[in-house]
């Protein structure tokens, strides 16, 4: 089994918070003292978006990495609102990300989700590739959610400093 | 294994009256028009019941509004579509039962900080499909859908749609065997939630540490125990309390494959 447990999560987002601030990196750490699973680690800024015809957008980003209990995993998920407050569609994420992805493709990997921890709706990466992967990496990486992050960020604009040492 | 026909017979076949009314804000005709009733399956989504009633109330609204996302609220709270519509009904009516269930319909102002966006059916089937997979992780560590076709998982959501129980638990039934030596889930797929529709993540095991089978009673101490007076209810009725963990999953559950369940 390759999943962890909310005890290994908490500890590898702090250390995690422990990196952020070292580069200057502005995610924070969340903690419920009643209830574990409710730990998470939250980023928001501004993203500019160039589109095809050279124009320039600005957005407001929300990125949360919470514990999944059922699949033991961390799980990515984030909103993304544009200049007048409203919530981008699936499809404007798609044509923002850095790759090019087939519609079918890209929603069978993000859906729009009630979240486990912040009960709203966010656009959540699914977990079941996740545990894979994580066993691929799990005892070689430095931070699982390092890790996590670097493969998420074709699909997802997120400007990860590049000391985190990906 | 889900052996008693008759109760799952009976979950399936359960039904729930509704009436539905046009939000006076979204009137934009002179006439104001009739209620629209309707007999749902208790089991089903809002979206896969509400074709009619949507081109009932299109001819009174405006052009603009008419290709919005609609939405539906009960007394003022708006009815999250991604779950069966007869918990959502346990939810707001469980204590005090009011049929039929009136709810009003909208096409404008659609809370987005609230709903999750449906555009269309297929996201209702992904949405299931993605709920069926997270309970077989639960259950088996997803080891029954990952071994099933693409077919399999086909007639399970057609069964549901097409309210065809035989098509349904043809497949159903396979997610609801145990494996291994010892008889039980891994995990039992349970939703437990609050009066505010607030549900808190747990692993339950349909087992207690001495390897006797788990009844209701004991998880509710195990959940709560500052509040020895909490009943659960799940399709309209309060769960007995000797009631095991396992024959409840295998029965109650939603087409889903979790028990979604109205602390009161």
């Amino acid at each position: 089994m390759s999943s962890i447990t909310p005890e290994e999560f908490v500890h590898t987002a702090k250390k995690f918070i422990e990196l952020s601030d070292k580069f200057f990196d502005s995610w924070s750490f969340h903690q419920n003292d009643n209830d574990i699973l409710k730990t998470y680690v939250k980023k928001e800024e501004f993203v500019n978006h160039r589109d095809e015809g050279e124009k320039v957008f600005l957005y407001r980003a929300e990125y949360i990495i919470f514990y999944n209990l059922s699949y033991g995993v961390p799980s990515f998920s984030f909103n993304i609102w544009n200049s007048s407050g409203t919530l981008l569609t699936l499809e404007e994420v798609r044509q923002m990300s850095l790759m090019k992805i087939s519609k079918e493709d890209f929603y069978s990997v993000i859906t729009q989700q009630e979240h486990p921890v912040m009960h709203r709706p966010y656009f959540i990466i699914h977990p079941c590739n996740t545990e894979k992967i994580l066993l691929y990496f799990k005892h070689t990486t430095k931070n699982l959610i390092v890790t996590f992050l670097g493969l998420i960020t074709p699909l997802i604009q997120l400007n990860l400093p590049l000391e985190y040492g990906l | 294994m889900a052996n008693d026909r008759e109760v799952l017979r009976e979950i399936w076949d359960g039904k729930l009256p509704i009436c539905f009314q046009l939000h006076q804000e979204d009137l934009m005709d002179i006439q104001q028009p009739d209620p629209f009733y309707v007999m749902v399956p208790r089991l089903s989504y809002f979206p896969l019941v509400t074709d009619k009633m949507k081109r009932h109330f299109l001819r009174y609204i405006s052009q603009e509004s008419a290709d919005n996302e609609m939405w539906l609220d009960y007394n003022g709270q708006p009815l999250k579509w991604h779950y069966p519509i007869g918990f959502l009904y346990d939810l707001y009516c469980g204590h005090d039962p009011q049929l039929p269930w009136t709810l009003t319909v909208h096409f404008t102002k659609f809370p987005e900080n609230i709903l999750l966006h449906c555009p269309n059916k297929d996201i209702v089937e992904a949405h299931y499909m993605s709920t069926v997979k997270e309970a077989d992780v639960l259950k088996h560590r997803g080891q029954v859908m990952s071994t099933m076709q693409k077919k399999d998982h086909n007639q399970l959501w057609l069964g549901l749609q097409n309210d065809k129980f035989d098509q349904f638990w043809a497949i159903n039934r396979r997610l609801m065997e145990s494996h291994g030596d010892n008889e039980g889930f891994k995990y039992i797929p349970l939703r437990i939630y609050s009066d505010e529709g607030i549900c808190s993540q747990r692993l339950i095991s349909p087992k207690n540490n001495d390897g006797s089978r788990k009844v209701i009673q004991q998880l509710l101490s195990e959940l709560y125990p500052n509040k020895p007076d909490v009943k659960l209810r799940t399709h309209g009725i309060l769960i007995p309390s000797d009631t095991p963990l396992q024959w409840l999953s295998e029965h109650m559950s939603y087409p889903d494959n979790f028990l979604h369940i109205c602390l009161c």
